[in-house]
């Protein structure tokens, strides 16, 4: 899977609880461009994508993401700080296909994704 | 006929039928028998019916009905009416008078010719025996009988003399009577500055007996700051001008002051003044009370930082207050008359606003539009009429920082998360040991910042909370919601927290469908379990039930056994930041602003949140919030 989040720690901290707990082989990517370069060519199973970020943010990621034949399919789930109700909705409304919000639980943040790609 | 009663009205008018004997008319009569040498001679007035004698010489009959009466026939010619002998007249032969007593033969009557025309009766002579009078005698009779109208004239003029003078004395009596018991003062004073005549008010207002007052002159009783102006007023009234209006200001006999109002008229040829007083001390105390009361609530409304408009029913503009002023650009001169609308919007109703706090987009005279908060309230004033008073704050300032501090709260809670998230993460993965096994001293330093970190979190996300739901920006979405599956999944959500304090949750619902947001309610009701858990002593039972509540309310009940609260503490609890006892902070971890978004969100559905509780007898938290009906198990 793909991390893109412009936070080195919290890239730090996702890769451990999703590799380290979670089993999962962790790809970084530190902005939206990089993240959709890296996805193009890596192919990831699923990207978690930070929102809030320098630049190209998470919903100008996302639409590049979608726009591009490579990575049209891969399902994203958006990391975001905004807790929100109607933020949350906002996001699913984009087309994500979960959301995580920030601070997550390091121990339980892999089940919660698993538990968002099998629904 | 008409002509008839004419004459007997003019013989009413001289008030003499049935009255007694009058000198000056029997000495006619004697006159008129002995000229004409007649033993009967009479003055007769014609009545409606009969003949009535206001003198009479040789016959004893004061009147005789008017059907056989001679003097009828007199009446119709203005000259002497003559009948030498009855007797031999036809029309008078069968006459009661001729035929029988007095035995009438010869008569001759002079009618009583009025000014103005009428023939009241006759002075008439009668003898037993047919005769003749000669000329002079004829001339006489004639004479006699204008005498005769001359002292009935005198005689009417005399009685309506008397009857006018008795009704001026009645007047004059009644003014006197008036004169004294007026509550006003009433004066006649001389152009010499000296009263002529004093009512007796003068001596209840002034303290003065009326003859002290008499005989000093008048200039001398008025306070001495306002003698210039009273010679002034005098001088005009002995120019022969009246005297509208004056006040001035007496002394009385006590030394005390009294301001009088007049109105004078001057009689420059009697050389008087005729003048009315009246004491308005009272009044003028009133009036000054009045203007100084008046002043004062002035100088509030002018220094009041509030703009305050006053405007009738249909909303015109009546006066405006200096802040409004300010706050809208226009001198107040420029707005009175005109609509308040116009400050304020087109769309703004003044009834609607009554009594309530709203915003608006307002205009200054500059163009610039601003967020006014009105609101508006009525009024009577003086004239009795409804009134409306519109409340204008500029509050677009306050709407800038209110703006900045919710921007500010949203960014710093914003961006303390993505640092939390890395320290949370670290520590956690720390604390799990998924990083390999810790020095057995490190494990608890490590799990206090762990919790602690969790503990910052749900500070920020309640700080967020409340924000949003202070500032409206918490969206509810109202549907009817099963109750069991909120409380079953609140019940679900606590269940780790109640285990690993030993602390048992018993569920007891009824089924019944709320209007509410789920999460919403799920929030609260985990909230109230929370505590309830938090304050529960290991091996406790948390019950959570519901129950109908008339009408179409459902309540929510959380019931512990912990140590309970004391009733002065109870009603803070809702309150931000408030806890059962601040040196639990320590012990038992929490934001303090639960209860305070609980209360928030249950009164948003329109509901009610509360608590039952007694030291050492545990709690009850319950909630209200509005029913639609009962669950149709699925």
């Amino acid at each position: 899977m793909l991390v893109i989040d412009d936070e080195e720690d919290v890239r730090y901290v996702a890769q451990l609880s999703l590799g380290r707990v979670g089993g999962m082989t962790v790809l970084e990517a530190t902005s939206g461009a990089e993240g959709v370069d890296r996805a193009r060519t890596e192919n990831p199973d699923f990207i978690l994508l930070d929102m809030m970020m320098p630049g190209m943010d998470g919903a100008a990621t996302f639409r590049a993401l979608r726009k591009t034949a490579e990575t049209a399919h891969i399902p994203i789930v958006f990391l975001t700080a905004k807790a929100m109700a109607s933020e949350v909705q906002r996001l699913k409304d984009l087309g994500a296909k979960g959301v995580v919000l920030k601070p997550f639980d390091p121990m339980t943040l892999a089940a919660e994704i698993r538990a968002i790609l099998a629904a | 006929m008409v002509h008839e009663n004419e004459r007997l009205a003019a013989l009413a008018r001289y008030a003499v039928l049935d009255t007694t004997a009058e000198d000056a008319f029997d000495e006619l009569v004697q006159l008129a028998s002995s000229i004409c040498a007649t033993p009967i001679a009479l003055i007769s007035l014609v009545d409606a019916t009969r003949q009535w004698f206001k003198a009479r010489v040789g016959l004893e009959a004061p009147e005789t009905p008017r059907q056989i009466s001679f003097c009828t026939h007199a009446i119709r010619q203005n000259d002497l009416f003559v009948v030498h002998d009855a007797q031999a007249d036809p029309l008078f032969a069968e006459n009661p008078l001729v035929t029988g007593d007095p035995h009438i033969r010869f008569y001759a009557g002079a009618p009583l010719i009025t000014p103005d025309g009428f023939n009241l009766g006759t002075l008439c002579v009668i003898d037993r025996e047919p005769r003749v009078l000669d000329p002079a005698q004829q001339q006489a009779l004639v004479a006699l009988a204008r005498q005769v109208v001359v002292q009935l004239e005198l005689r009417r003029q005399i009685a309506e003399k008397a009857i006018a003078e008795e009704r001026l004395a009645r007047v004059a009596h009644e003014l006197d009577r008036f004169f004294d018991v007026s509550l006003d003062l009433l004066c006649i004073a001389g152009m010499d500055g000296y009263f002529r005549r004093l009512n007796p008010a003068f001596e209840d207002v002034l303290g003065y007996t009326r003859d002290e007052l008499c005989a000093l002159p008048f200039i001398e009783l008025v306070h001495p700051d306002d003698r210039a102006v009273t010679i002034t007023e005098t001088a005009k009234l002995q120019e022969g001008r009246t005297t509208v209006y004056f006040e001035n200001r007496y002394l009385r006999k006590d030394g005390t002051t009294r301001w009088i109002a007049w109105t004078a008229s001057p009689a420059t040829e009697e050389g008087l003044i005729y003048a009315a007083g009246r004491d308005i001390t009272r009044a003028k105390i009133a009036e000054h009370e009045l203007r100084r009361s008046e002043g004062r609530t002035r100088s509030i409304i002018d220094n009041a930082p509030g703009g305050l408009i006053a405007t009738d029913t249909r909303g015109i503009i009546e006066s405006a207050n200096p802040a409004a002023e300010r706050i809208f650009g226009y001198a107040a001169t420029e707005i009175i008359g005109g609509r308040l609308d116009l400050l304020i919007g087109s769309n703004f109703d003044l009834h609607a606003a009554r009594d309530r706090v709203i915003e608006v987009q307002a205009r200054r005279r500059n163009g610039e539009t601003f967020t006014c908060e009105v609101s508006v309230f009525e009024f009577y004033a003086a004239d009795d009429q409804r009134h409306f008073a519109a409340n204008l704050l500029d509050v677009s300032e306050r709407h800038v920082v209110e703006r900045m501090k919710r921007d500010f709260i949203s960014t710093v809670s914003h961006e303390l998360r993505t640092p939390l998230t890395s320290i949370r993460g670290s520590l956690g993965l720390l604390a799990s040991g998924v990083m390999g096994e810790m020095p057995p001293d490190a494990k608890p330093v490590i799990s206090v910042a762990e919790r602690n970190s969790v503990r910052l979190i749900s500070l920020i996300n309640d700080i967020l909370d409340f924000d949003r739901l202070e500032s409206g920006k918490m969206r509810m979405q109202f549907r009817p919601t099963p109750l069991l599956r909120v409380l079953e999944r609140s019940v679900e959500s606590i269940s780790a927290v109640a285990l690993q304090d030993g602390v048992h949750i018993e569920l007891q619902c009824n089924g019944a469908v709320v209007l509410g947001d789920e999460e919403r309610l799920m929030q609260v009701t985990v909230n109230l379990l929370s505590n309830a858990v938090k304050y529960s002593n290991r091996g406790d039972t948390v019950v959570v039930s519901d129950s109908a509540e008339a009408p179409s309310m459902v309540e929510v009940r959380v019931a512990d056994r912990g140590r309970g609260i004391p009733a002065d503490l109870q009603k803070k609890l809702f309150r931000r930041f408030e806890r059962a006892d601040s040196s639990d902070a320590r012990t038992k971890p929490g934001t303090g602003l639960g209860l305070a978004i609980c209360k928030a969100i249950v009164e948003q559905h329109g509901g009610a949140i509360g608590v039952a509780s007694g030291e050492g007898m545990g709690s009850t938290f319950w909630f209200r919030v509005p029913a639609v009906g009962v669950a149709v198990p699925e």
